[in-house]
């Protein structure tokens, strides 16, 4: 091996080391776990059924309206929430008075743990909760929100955009910020107009952040699961049952391990998908 | 003297050693006093202080420690805890129905050695032969139950209704027809305790005909969306919604009669210690089970039992433990200072007709609960997949609640059970 080669390998060792143990590891794992099925007739013993778990799961009704649900809730959750990001992000890079009063205010929902937001969110919107009490005073009709089949995953899409978008604004805004000055009173002196500047300078020096949040947004979402365990717990009419919920139930609460590794395993070839398309977008022309 | 110094070090050796043989011999009696700590995952409303006090004034070697629970994440936590493996907790609260199930993956520490056919002959029969699995014992019976329907009497009395009286048994038509007529403004007429829990409903499918798993513990598929079922639980729907009786909120049905905002309700007899202590604003009163006009007459029965993990470090001593608390004098303890439920000691239960206090209402109604838990008790399903098939249907009564369609919900809630009962084919 080269000489100077050495140097950066040895530096990027452990890092790899803990994504080997760490990721890739318990992949494999979960991989193996879901060629067995565990059989509780004959003492919990687990017997080997290759290919059985994944043709039970392609038969089950549950199994393909939980990846609906996930597959809904990404479509409508990762523009959403980037494009409110970036809106954030491109109103906290303003120079005004107390901005950093501001960036701090809007980092409140980040800093608060998901688990206490989630508990929040649903007593406020409970039958009684405070957003019913001022639809009331509005004059509006009281809304089900997490009660109805209609409202129940918008609602789980507000409460994590509620603690996502700020999250991913912090990218972006560190984005617009690596932007040098010049370029843009460069541009001033040649006349170009805002829109301009927006499409021909800012989004194309904001690509590597902008696919960056894209796909950890992606990823974050694939696997949201939190608010759903908190709020919802897949229901009413498994409106909610994201694939990642209906794998932990069914591995975690019903000792089901084969089927729920199947799900994951599932999930992660469709989060590899358009992980990939996304990457295809924003690669780098030569 | 060679021989003199021999014999002295092995004299020496030998009285150096003794201790140790000492020991070795006593090392039977020795472990009683070993320091035994124990682990107790409990619900949270139930109160463990004295019965713990009292065991370890007997045996001041043993500490249990007893963490508290929510009733909503009390059975997920349970199997969990379980399934690791780690031996934590110690003692395992076990509702009745979950005996088959933990049993079947060998959860559960057989209690045959610790616990004396003399020991079983005081419980109900009932109750031992429910927490027995494969011949063995799993499970030590503490509760059981039946359930009542508490009726705010001055309520009902001011719409022109009679009460119903402690051994008068209202048809379900007669308590919708009560709760229609009570209900207004901010008053509802009707609730169940426990309203998505197959422990509270199994009575209104099974009261109509309808069976609730297949002989082999594992069909549901043709049972549970059987015709009976869809009306019963078409009945159900229809008290949230179409009748608007009962409250679709989250606050429980006890809570809300005790403050006069809800004329009946069917609940456990753990509620007739409490409102007597909280000395109600209004004169109330219990009567029997409802059921439909043209159906049988089932009510739910069926409660708390206490085991020993498998896994756990010191069995003997936590069994030990439970013997002394459900069959032994802290059985007794227990049910005076520590629980509001129905104790399944059938000494305990024929207290009921000697304790003072429980011959004049309220507490008489305690009576009137004993009465009714031997009127065709119907048990939940034995099957190792209870907990599968309590929480899948809970969902789905929760969303018929909500005003599903109740065909398609339990349509749906049986191919998912069905889909988690094959691994216990």
């Amino acid at each position: 091996m080269n000489k100077d080669k050495i140097v950066p390998y040895t530096l990027i060792a452990p890092a790899l080391l803990l994504l080997i143990l760490y990721r890739f590891w318990p992949t494999v794992l979960g991989l193996h776990e879901s060629l067995f099925t565990t059989s509780f007739a004959q003492g919990g013993k687990k017997i080997f059924i290759g290919p059985g778990n994944f043709i039970h799961l392609w038969n089950d009704p549950v199994f393909w309206s939980s990846v609906i649900a996930t597959v809904l809730f990404n479509v409508i959750a990762n523009p959403l929430q980037i494009f409110l990001a970036y809106i954030l992000a491109a109103l906290l890079n303003r120079k005004v008075k107390g901005i950093n009063l501001f960036r701090g205010l809007f980092l409140i929902p980040v800093a608060i743990s998901i688990n206490v937001s989630s508990i929040i969110w649903k007593l406020m919107l409970d039958s009684g909760g405070l957003v019913n009490g001022i639809l009331d005073r509005m004059g509006l009709a009281p809304q089900p929100f997490l009660l109805s089949v209609d409202q129940a995953l918008w609602s789980v899409i507000w409460i994590s955009s509620w603690i996502g978008v700020p999250f991913w604004s912090l990218f972006i805004l560190a984005g617009f910020q690596s932007i040098p000055r010049q370029v843009y009173e460069a541009a001033a002196i040649d006349g170009v107009s805002s829109p301009q500047r927006t499409f021909r300078i800012t989004l194309p020096l904001m690509k590597n952040s902008l696919a960056f949040v894209l796909i950890a947004d992606t990823v974050a979402n694939f696997l949201l699961f939190t608010p759903v365990l908190l709020l919802t717990g897949g229901g009413p009419e498994l409106s909610t049952n994201v694939a990642m919920f209906e794998a932990y139930r069914r591995g975690m609460i019903y000792g089901d391990l084969g089927t729920a590794s199947g799900i994951v395993m599932m999930l992660l070839c469709l989060i590899i998908i358009v992980v990939g398309l996304q990457s295809l977008l924003f690669r780098e022309k030569k | 003297m060679k021989r003199i110094l021999t014999l002295g070090i092995a004299a020496a050796l030998l009285i150096t050693a003794l201790p140790l043989f000492a020991n070795g011999a006593g090392s039977g009696e020795s472990s009683e006093e070993k320091p035994v700590n124990l682990t107790w995952l409990i619900l949270e409303f139930w109160n463990p202080d004295t019965v713990i006090a009292a065991y370890q004034e007997l045996h001041p070697n043993v500490t249990i420690e007893a963490e508290k629970v929510g009733w909503g994440d009390f059975f997920q936590q349970n199997q969990i805890r379980l399934m690791s493996g780690e031996g934590d907790p110690d003692i395992v609260s076990i509702d009745l129905p979950l005996v088959a199930s933990y049993g079947a993956r060998g959860w559960l520490e057989p209690l045959d050695d610790v616990i004396s056919s003399e020991d079983k002959s005081r419980w109900i029969p009932a109750a031992v032969e429910s927490g027995t699995y494969n011949g063995a014992l799993l499970a030590a019976p503490q509760h059981t139950s039946t359930q009542l329907l508490f009726v705010n009497k001055d309520l009902l009395e001011s719409k022109g209704i009679t009460p119903p009286g402690t051994d008068d048994r209202l048809t379900w038509e007669e308590v919708l027809a009560a709760a229609q007529a009570v209900s207004e403004g901010d008053i509802r007429g009707f609730n169940w305790e426990q309203n998505t829990a197959i422990y509270q409903l199994q009575p209104l499918p099974v009261s109509l005909g309808g069976k609730c798993i297949g002989e082999d513990g594992l069909t549901v598929e043709g049972f549970i969306n059987s015709p009976e079922w869809i009306e019963a639980f078409t009945f159900y729907k229809d008290v949230y919604n179409k009748y608007g009786v009962a409250p679709k909120g989250d606050t429980p049905a006890a809570d809300l009669f005790a403050s006069g905002k809800l004329a009946m309700f069917v609940g456990g007899p753990w509620n007739i210690r409490r409102f007597a202590a909280e000395a109600l604003l209004f004169d109330w009163t219990v009567s029997r089970h409802p059921y439909f006009e043209q159906g049988e007459i089932v009510t739910p029965t069926g409660s708390w039992h206490f085991g020993v993990n498998a896994a756990g470090e010191d069995k003997k001593a936590a069994a030990e433990f439970v013997r002394w608390l459900t069959a032994g004098e802290g059985a007794g303890l227990w049910w005076s200072k520590d629980s509001y439920d129905m104790p399944a000691q059938i000494a305990l239960l024929e207290s009921f007709n000697t304790i003072e206090d429980f011959q004049k209402p309220p507490l008489s109604f305690m009576k009137v609960a004993a009465a009714e838990a031997r009127v065709n008790p119907v048990p939940r399903p034995v099957t190792p997949g209870f907990l599968e098939y309590d929480q899948l249907l809970q969902a789905a009564f929760s969303d018929i609640r909500n005003g599903a369609d109740p065909k398609k919900t339990l349509d749906t809630a049986a191919g998912r059970i069905s889909s988690e009962m094959n691994k216990y084919r």
